[in-house]
């Protein structure tokens, strides 16, 4: 070992990264509660919206500075309104295409699901073969200050921060949406009875596609965090944040909002806990909290925080 | 104030997949009446409330509010023409507040003050629903759901109330209580389609009323017509 003070400054190196992955983590598991919240429905292809996402981003990008274009606050606003265009459209044509006939022919579940699934792979398969070389990762450009605060021997990344600081504020955005506006009034009567929320009045389509465009759009939020923090995406990076979203809206308690933040950053919790703490190569990270995540949905198989005292969006 | 606008239904046929439920029903729910349709557990009745709502559409014939025909227009927007609609089994939203349910009722009013005084006649009616406006509506009473419910449908000043078996499950006390209320919102000028079950009261408070049996109507006459009406007693006890 090292002197101490290098672990204290590692230590919290892991600290703000395990913070950066829960946050992309949660902002993935709001979406699949979301989906489930409204529409009862599992949808496997959102990791791979976020991947979509991601690689609009870096396409807009691309195109951008082709022309020419060089300040990077200009670039990152334009990288983030044309990523989420696009995928706040994918999720609109997916929900009015697939999801809203399925559920109307009264299709079980299963079918939704499997569905997803594959449209899943049509959009990651569809990634790599656009991109030239699409198979192999692609650098993601710093539009981000670069520099760190001392604390101590410790830098903290200005990025980080900054995009802590962005995901927070869209997680409290969507809160706000869901609970304080007539929208959001209206997604829970959808969520909770969809036959008496037409009779409100309620247009139970267009809810359904704005949720859907919501949900995605958070999602290609969640992967252009994931390409600035790491300079580096990916046609599959989808899979395995899919995999955790998923998980994370699952031990919080699908439907619910708390439940898929708390689940996203306890998920980045253990898998920095099993590189910090335990003596095992730091590659098992996931191994270790998806054996965890296992044995918390035995323990609990509803999720943390049970239905019956939480709102369901 | 008093409502003028009837709703007419002229022979409907309508059912669920391969199984017509209604078979050429023709009902009219007269402008400032309260008109009810009566008739036994399967007789059709809730598939013609879901019929005229828009929730199942008719096959053939037609519906009609006034003169906007609505045998095609999606639920959403036949709600939207003033027809409001307390639900079978109360179906108020469990997990939002009485005042988040009774919002919920006023979805397509845009003026505020508008909701706000819908608020304050609701509060008149409903005292109860004022003191509890922050409760969950899912931890409340089978009377105090019905409440919200029938409170929820009063928010946006309907034209025509239409009331699935308001007495269904609630205790014979609160069943009166819930006519006597049925009565009073007529007054106030809301025209009223009145599902039921229970004939009796049912008839007591109604000027008009029809007799589903097996997907057509049997029988109909003023209340007073049905009350002596051999057909009414049939339809429920053959």
């Amino acid at each position: 070992m090292d002197g101490s003070r290098m672990d204290l400054a590692l230590f919290s190196q892991y600290i703000v990264n395990g913070l950066m992955q829960g946050m992309v983590y949660a902002l993935v598991a709001v979406g699949f509660t979301l989906f489930f919240g409204v529409l009862d429905i599992i949808k496997f292809s959102h990791g791979d919206v976020l991947t979509v996402g991601a690689f609009s981003g870096l396409t807009a990008y691309l195109a951008l500075s082709g022309m020419g274009l060089s300040n990077p606050v200009v670039l990152l606003l334009l990288v983030i309104i044309f990523a989420l265009s696009v995928t706040a459209l994918l999720g609109m044509v997916v929900a009015k295409l697939l999801i809203i006939p399925l559920k109307q022919a009264r299709a079980p579940a299963l079918n939704i699901l499997l569905i997803t699934l594959m449209l899943g792979t049509v959009l990651r398969e569809t990634v790599r073969l656009f991109f030239p070389n699409g198979s192999s990762s692609k650098a993601f450009p710093t539009l981000l200050p670069t520099g760190g605060i001392d604390i101590g021997s410790f830098s903290l990344r200005i990025d980080s921060v900054m995009l802590f600081v962005a995901g927070a504020l869209i997680i409290v955005g969507t809160h706000f949406l869901i609970t304080k506006t007539k929208l959001g009034l209206a997604i829970q009567a959808v969520a909770q009875d969809e036959e008496t929320s037409k009779l409100m009045g309620i247009n139970f389509d267009s809810i359904v596609l704005i949720t859907f465009a919501l949900g995605s759009g958070i999602a290609a939020i969640a992967g252009i965090m994931n390409g600035l923090y790491y300079n580096e995406i990916n046609f599959s990076m989808g899979l395995l944040l899919g995999a955790v979203g998923f998980s994370a809206a699952i031990i919080g308690g699908l439907g619910n909002l708390y439940g898929a933040i708390l689940g996203g950053f306890l998920f980045a919790g253990l898998q920095t806990f099993a590189v910090v703490a335990l003596p095992i190569p730091t590659a098992y990270k996931d191994v270790f909290a998806f054996a965890v995540v296992i044995i918390l949905i035995a323990w609990r198989p509803t999720g943390l925080i049970a239905e019956k005292y939480s709102e369901r969006v | 104030m008093s409502s003028t606008i009837d709703l007419n239904v002229r022979n409907a046929t309508t059912g669920y997949d391969a199984v017509n439920v209604l078979h050429d029903v023709s009902v009219q729910a007269k402008a400032g009446n309260i008109t009810c349709i009566l008739g036994s557990n399967g007789a059709g009745k809730s598939t013609l409330v879901r019929m005229i709502l828009g929730l199942t559409p008719a096959r053939s014939g037609n519906v009609a509010f006034g003169e906007t025909d609505i045998t095609k227009t999606r639920t959403h927007k036949v709600i939207g023409k003033g027809i409001s609609c307390i639900p079978e089994g109360r179906a108020v939203f469990p997990k939002c507040t009485v005042l988040q349910n009774l919002r919920l009722g006023a979805y397509g009013v845009e003026s505020e003050d508008e909701i706000q005084n819908s608020l304050k006649n609701v509060y008149e009616l409903f005292p109860r629903l004022h003191e509890r406006k922050t409760q969950i509506a899912g931890t409340m009473s089978g009377g105090e759901q019905a409440m919200v419910s029938i409170g929820r449908g009063l928010m946006s000043s309907p034209e025509l109330l239409v009331i699935d078996e308001p007495s269904l499950g609630l205790s014979p006390l609160f069943v009166t209580e819930t006519f006597k209320i049925i009565r009073e919102i007529n007054n106030r000028g809301t025209s009223v389609l009145l599902i039921e079950q229970n004939v009796k009261q049912t008839l007591a408070i109604s000027h008009y009323g029809y007799v589903l049996g097996q997907g057509r109507v049997v029988a109909e006459g003023t209340s007073k017509e049905l009350s002596s009406s051999e057909a009414v007693h049939s339809a429920y006890f053959s």
